[in-house]
């Protein structure tokens, strides 16, 4: 009789996030051990074990704090990272509360519009009553 | 569309072309003696640093913000020109029209008639970018023109109030016309280049702080005849900006930032050894002046009037190093000097 183990894997926010980082270290540790997963969890101040449950896609949760230093640690855009985990820097956040309506409706208007054509924002002289 | 970029008013019309682009900046310079001399035309310094009026709220007038626009600082009795920069098109690189009016407190300087939205001919009340590079005042006499000067507004000097017998409006007012795309494309049918090279208060001060141009001495340069047809000029795509002035003595409580330092004399520029210009085009026709300016007194002849001193070191030059530039050649020749 022939068991068949099939792995159910969960594609939640927490293994996206733990697959991505857990590959980024991997790829570094292969030409510098300074990346072994009881390194990085040293430099960024927390316990391998809890590394090691974020990596695993567990249902932990790291601080943006902390997040933001992984980031530096691993070289990768920390507002990339945030975004992979669900969150969004604290920064950004108040910018949006301030104009909440215009915000939304900007980032709603630019969503599928391709990378190349969200080049700049023009900012006009403003011509009144004269 | 105007943009503020790096203190200069860049006009772009993509509704009508893709590289109908114009720059406008406001050179810095020094005052030429306003003596009866004619004299050539002096250097710029730089650009007059330019900022939103929107971006001072509070610190202007509040009918700054009604009028829209930007802001730039001057000293009492300094001198300004306007530089016309046009970008080479991938059509040949040559560089695309624009019909630009301009006034100084709502009077037009070409024509001295009071400020109207259009272009008009008979008297031309315009510039063309591609024949005319720089505006450095008031259109007195067929190759002739009065140096803008700056005087508070109020004080009787400005070309406004001598005209008009009003102190409404000061500043500088600007509205640029695209030509008709068609019109473009007919003229200048080039085959497209591969590479197409597209370069591009705390408390409120009232009109004590606010300035106005005035005419000054006398200079050499023409106003060129519009070559091509009333026409061909977009009508339906202008764009327009005004321009005010604030006393460079309040810029730092207006914005908090310090205003250019103080010019020089035209005697220590000349004394320097330093270059003077003039401009040669040999295929433009230039207009006569308009009796209206010619009929001002320039700011020294005021002065005298009302027993003011308007003026400080104004003596008399003669200008030693002139540099020619043609039109043809002023491709890489740049109106500039340094000291």
């Amino acid at each position: 009789m022939t068991t068949y183990i099939v792995d159910y894997i969960v594609y939640n926010m927490e293994t996206i996030f733990g697959q991505y980082i857990r590959g980024r270290r991997e790829e570094l540790r292969k030409k510098d051990r300074s990346f072994s997963l009881r390194q990085v969890a040293g430099k960024i101040g927390i316990e391998p074990s809890f590394l090691s449950r974020v990596e695993r896609g567990e249902p932990t949760s790291l601080s943006e704090e902390k997040i933001i230093a992984l980031a530096g640690v691993l070289g990768e855009d920390p507002d990339v990272l945030l975004a992979l985990s669900g969150k969004v820097s604290t920064d950004i956040q108040d910018v949006i509360r301030k104009r909440p309506k215009l915000f939304a409706q900007l980032i709603r208007d630019l969503k599928d519009l391709p990378d190349h054509a969200v080049l700049r924002i023009v900012r006009e002289v403003r011509d009144g009553d004269w | 569309m105007i943009e503020l970029k790096e203190d200069a008013l860049v006009f772009s019309f993509p509704a009508v072309h893709p590289e109908a682009r114009l720059k406008i900046t406001f050179q810095r310079t020094f005052r030429i003696p306003d003596d009866d001399k004619e004299y050539p035309l002096p250097p710029g310094f730089g650009a007059f640093p330019l900022r939103h009026v929107d971006d001072y709220a509070g610190k202007v007038p509040q009918r700054w913000i009604e009028r829209g626009g930007v802001l730039l600082p001057m000293y009492q009795s300094e001198a300004l020109w306007l530089d016309f920069m046009s970008y080479p098109t991938s059509y040949g690189r040559h560089a695309y029209p624009f019909a630009i009016k301009v006034a100084t407190g709502k009077i037009n300087a070409v024509t001295g008639d009071s400020w109207s939205e259009g272009l008009n001919r008979s008297p031309q009340d315009y510039m063309v970018s591609t024949e005319q590079p720089w505006l450095d005042g008031y259109c007195v006499e067929k190759g002739v023109i009065r140096q803008f000067v700056a005087m508070p507004l109020g004080a009787g000097y400005s070309a406004e109030e001598q005209i008009t017998g009003e102190a409404e409006h000061g500043g500088i007012q600007i509205a640029v016309y695209p030509m008709k795309r068609e019109a473009f494309e007919n003229y200048f049918y080039f085959p497209k280049l591969e590479e197409a090279i597209l370069v591009f208060g705390p408390s409120v001060c009232e009109s004590c702080s606010e300035m106005g141009l005035s005419p000054g001495g006398r200079m050499r340069q023409e106003i060129y005849k519009d070559p091509f047809k009333l026409d061909d000029w977009d009508m339906e795509n202008t764009s327009r900006c005004f321009v005010h002035i604030a006393n460079s003595m309040v810029w730092r409580s207006i914005t908090g930032d310090d205003p250019p330092t103080v010019p020089l004399t035209a005697k220590d520029y000349n004394d320097g050894g330093l270059p003077w210009f003039d401009y040669y085009n040999k295929d433009g026709k230039a207009l006569s002046g308009s009796q209206k300016l010619d009929q001002m007194k320039s700011v020294a002849q005021k002065g005298k009037e009302k027993g003011d001193v308007p003026l400080p070191e104004n003596e008399s030059v003669t200008p030693d190093h002139i540099i020619k530039m043609r039109k043809s050649l002023m491709r890489d020749q740049v109106r500039e000097g340094h000291f």
